[in-house]
């Protein structure tokens, strides 16, 4: 049984980490209708688990866990999703004119993290967060060194399409 | 600038106008609304019980309808072959449940996805296997149905095996067809699940997933 006070709890933590909901969203989803049903469904699984939830874990990497894990499935369904969640006419996440706080570089960053397949996304979103390897390697489910040389590959990727194609 | 590290401070930089960019509805995170919304797996998991129970009825129906005809062979063999089936369904579907409720999402991302997967593996096996069974069980359901509802005795051994070959050609037949029309079936969401299911589709996808995930923990090395 939740609390009001873990209500509050829930709502402050979720409220000082939108961020993270906001960059999960923007990153599995271009659609934007999709970003919201990917919002909510991440939301409504956050709040189920947040009874289970061990302060010992820092919030962000627990948050980090289930949307990463939500997104994901949400991204690999093989139906289309059912359009409801929370409310029919309120939105969960609002992002004011998206495109026009977003620099060139920005917008190429979301070009390249759209081609990654939907681990890789996970693993670069993470690194760009300023995570360290040990937190990544948590949330991920891999080793440490794992992740140093899956972050090194991806730099090199990263140099060797973004070059390609501001020449192609 | 493409090098990811240089990325990283534009991303800080866009990070910090986010804060002001971003709004969240928190009237929509208050417990009452978050109660009422249920999320993907709780839909599937109350799809799986509604559908568990409904194969526990038949279940019990089918045993009723042995009972009274325990003395006519061919209807109480008939209702047998059914019953097992809808036990073999029964059994399938509370795996499934059970197996969705040991998801727990704030577990490490390859670990849930990986068992997410076999997940769906089972399913698509489940749907391959209640779709062929259902083509072989076709004549006992006919039998039993049409003596349980309409009290009639259609039983005779030409019209039998007429049907147990029809349903046998069936199996050839909608493994072709979702093979060859499948694709094209994007606008029945549903129909298009199960013949990609049915030709295999889905649990190739599955498969090479499992396959990415493991990868993607195996130990690497530059």
């Amino acid at each position: 049984m939740i609390t009001l006070q873990q209500q509050q709890e829930f709502q402050s933590l979720v409220g000082g980490h939108k961020k993270i909901l906001y960059k999960i969203c923007n990153s599995y989803c271009r659609n934007r209708d999709d970003r919201e049903d990917l919002a909510q469904e991440i939301v409504v699984q956050l709040w189920r688990s947040f009874g289970t939830f061990d302060e010992r874990v820092r919030f962000s990497t627990w948050m980090y866990r289930i949307g990463l894990n939500v997104a994901i499935s949400f991204y690999r369904k093989e139906t289309a999703r059912t359009r409801y969640i929370l409310s029919d006419d309120g939105q969960l996440l609002n992002a004011v004119d998206e495109t026009a706080y977003q620099s060139s570089e920005i917008q190429a960053l979301h070009q390249f993290i759209a081609t990654l397949d939907p681990l890789d996304k996970a693993l670069v979103l993470l690194y760009l967060d300023g995570n360290s390897y040990l937190e990544m390697a948590d949330v991920l489910g891999v080793s440490e060194t794992n992740v140093a040389t899956k972050i090194s590959r991806m730099k090199q990727r990263m140099r060797q399409e973004l070059s390609g194609s501001t020449r192609g | 600038m493409f090098d990811l590290d240089e990325m990283k401070e534009v991303w800080a930089a866009h990070d910090e106008k986010l804060e002001q960019c971003i709004g969240l509805n928190r009237e929509l995170l208050n417990s009452a609304t978050l109660s009422k919304a249920h999320s993907a797996t709780q839909r599937l998991t109350w799809t799986l019980g509604l559908e568990a129970a409904v194969w526990f009825v038949i279940i019990v129906c089918l045993g009723s309808f042995i009972t009274h005809h325990a003395g006519t062979l061919r209807l109480s063999l008939s209702a047998a072959a059914l019953d097992v089936y809808a036990i073999a369904m029964l059994a399938a579907t509370i795996r499934q449940v059970v197996a969705l409720g040991k998801i727990d999402y704030s577990r490490p991302v390859t670990a849930i996805q990986k068992q997410l997967e076999m997940l769906r593996v089972l399913r698509i096996r489940i749907t391959q296997r209640a779709l062929l069974g259902g083509t072989v069980v076709w004549a006992p359901f006919l039998i039993v149905t049409a003596r349980a509802f309409l009290g009639l005795d259609i039983v005779n051994g030409p019209w039998l095996w007429a049907n147990v070959a029809f349903g046998l050609c069936l199996i050839p037949l909608a493994v072709w067809i979702s093979k060859a029309f499948g694709e094209r079936m994007g606008r029945f969401p549903f129909m298009q699940r199960v013949m990609n299911d049915l030709a295999g589709r889905n649990l190739n996808a599955a498969s090479e997933f499992i396959a990415k995930l493991s990868g993607f923990e195996a130990e690497v090395h530059s």
